[in-house]
């Protein structure tokens, strides 16, 4: 990873901010969220039980549980994509519907999701030609290019990417309007197991750098299924019990930062990811197994 | 497909993008595409003029070829600028069809109310002989070029309409996700989402609906015979049993459609990001 610190280095005004602030303003509170479903036959069902959450400023949390237990869901609230059945969100003291109108969301997905008539470069910039009267960031998008290693691929379309190289540029428009709150939706899922291992320490360096001082150091909620790409990179690892949905452990992960791949194999890497697996199957989770979709 | 960036670009050359071209120099390929129809059609050419020249047929039931190519170039003035009304008409009438199409399209992709209203009323419309409407028409617009060109435009909406819709719908449930997360607006999304996801279902259609947009210019020039074009053409000289004229002028209806088939296929292969089949029209 030496290269990654020596692409890193500050050309332009970056700064480089991780520590959580406990002072400062919250990235999300979640206070008795709910969220239940109205089935196709009427039935009700309960997708997220009453939860609640504070996320620090600048605190990387990871959200880990079975398929279907609503870590998505979760996300989607927070993200102001899907209205709770109940209770109340606050994304940085606003509601999540102002934090959409100020940009102060950055999503990425289980898909790239990139648009197919668009360059590389065009998808990167698609956040700030959208809305633009919030566009105040000063992101310099060559050099976002040049982090997330797509140099040289500017003119590309998606198409003619390997799904590491989508999923770069995937990363790379979320960081676009330099949010403060990054909403990672299992973005490494869909590559191979190799490039997974990268792109979790190419998140954490990108995650860690931000343009605009005047915005709190950058959160992140990670929703994944694999625990060790949790304890690798989170700050904190939230644990959730199958449908419905709530969260079941909050196990902190102190190892200091910048983390390096060569730390997975320590004894404190395993000793942690150890403790997360053990919450995943403890007792109060597993009236349902955890492989039931 | 390009494999992974070594961790260290810099050190690479940047590479240039590999684009399959769109025409190759090498003649090879179009001429064996080109010949065989050629070849084809040559050949039933020749069987037609044996046949008329052999068994003595007479000029009021089938033409020479040869005869035909003639009177094509004798009189090919005529033609062209006959053709030219024709063309005109087709071109008029695809282009407010094709107008109106998408844009009740976006109006019924967006909402389920308007597609409700809407839906059963185009394809009343659709179901019932355009051509039945010429009469009305020529009653309502008057006798010119209006009723010819708003033939052509009722003929050629429907395959639009119905592949519009189709395209501003086929989106990225998760790209309209992300539009939403920063707050882009309504029209945002349609100007840099749903309208270029459409593009290759609106080329698709207009496939269809350029060679329909032709019929509905010849059938209605057949009603307003004394307004020219190519279909009045074909409808005087029948009259006048004038078989190697009405053979001309289709001749010329013949190339009018193969220009402006190819104009759309190569309009498609420019402007399109994807090439797409068209969506059923019924």
């Amino acid at each position: 990873m030496t290269t990654t610190t020596t692409r890193a280095a500050p050309t332009a005004p970056l700064v480089i901010k991780h520590p959580i602030e406990p002072d400062a303003e919250p990235a999300v509170r979640l206070h008795d969220v709910r969220l239940t479903y109205v089935t196709k036959e009427g039935a009700l069902l309960d997708a997220v039980d009453p939860t609640s959450l504070t996320i620090r400023a600048g605190e990387f949390t990871a959200l880990v549980g079975p398929s279907g237990c609503g870590k998505t869901s979760l996300l989607r609230i927070i993200a102001g994509l899907t209205p709770p059945s109940g209770g109340e969100v606050q994304v940085f003291g606003q509601t999540p519907k102002d934090a959409q109108r100020h940009k102060r969301l950055g999503l990425v997905f289980q898909e790239p999701a990139l648009l197919a008539w668009r360059s590389v470069e065009d998808n990167i910039r698609l956040g700030l030609q959208l809305n633009p009267r919030e566009t105040h960031s000063s992101t310099d998008v060559n050099q976002l290019i040049e982090l997330v290693g797509l140099s040289g691929f500017e003119r590309y379309r998606p198409a003619e990417l390997s799904g590491g190289m989508q999923q770069r540029a995937a990363l790379a428009r979320a960081l676009a309007i330099d949010p403060p709150l990054l909403l990672l939706d299992e973005p490494f899922a869909a590559l191979d197991e190799i490039t997974r291992e990268q792109m979790r320490y190419e998140l954490q360096r990108l995650w860690s750098i931000s343009h605009d001082p005047t915005e709190p150091p950058r959160s992140a909620v990670f929703v994944t299924h694999s625990v060790a790409e949790a304890v690798a990179i989170a700050d904190r690892v939230l644990v959730m019990s199958p449908r419905p949905g709530r969260i079941i452990a909050d196990i902190p992960i102190t190892t200091s930062r910048p983390r390096r791949p060569e730390h997975e194999h320590s004894d404190r890497f395993i000793n942690d990811t150890a403790i997360v697996r053990a919450a995943l199957r403890s007792p109060t989770t597993t009236a349902v197994p955890l492989d039931a979709a | 497909m390009v494999t992974e960036p070594i961790r260290d670009l810099k050190q690479r050359d940047a590479p240039t993008p590999r684009r399959i071209p769109l025409s190759s120099p090498d003649v090879r390929p179009l001429l064996a595409w080109i010949l065989p129809p050629l070849i084809a059609l040559l050949l039933v050419a020749v069987t037609v003029e044996l046949w008329v020249r052999v068994g003595d047929v007479s000029i009021w039931v089938m033409p020479r070829p040869t005869g035909v190519i003639e009177n094509f170039f004798a009189d090919f003035g005529r033609y062209f600028s006959e053709g030219m009304k024709t063309l005109a008409v087709s071109l008029g009438g695809l282009a407010l069809g094709t107008a109106a199409a998408t844009l009740l399209a976006a109006g019924v992709a967006h909402s389920q109310i308007l597609e409700r209203a809407v839906l059963p009323i185009a394809i009343m419309v659709k179901v019932t002989p355009v051509v039945a409407f010429i009469p009305l028409f020529i009653i309502w617009l008057g006798y010119g070029w209006y009723p010819k060109i708003a033939i052509a435009a009722l003929i050629t909406y429907f395959p639009v309409l119905v592949n519009a819709i189709a395209g501003f719908r086929d989106i990225d449930p998760r790209m309209h996700d992300f539009f939403r997360s920063v707050d882009a607006s309504t029209w945002e999304i349609f100007r840099h989402l749903r309208l270029p996801a459409a593009v290759p279902y609106l080329f698709a259609s207009l496939k269809i609906s350029v060679t329909l947009s032709l019929i509905g210019a010849v059938v209605a020039e057949f009603f307003l015979a004394g307004h020219g074009g190519l279909g009045a053409v074909v409808w005087i000289e029948q009259n006048n049993l004038r078989l190697e004229k009405v053979f001309a002028a289709v001749l010329m209806l013949t190339l009018i459609g193969v220009t402006l088939s190819t104009a759309v296929f190569a309009a498609e292969r420019l402007l399109s990001w994807r090439i797409d089949q068209p969506v059923s029209a019924s």
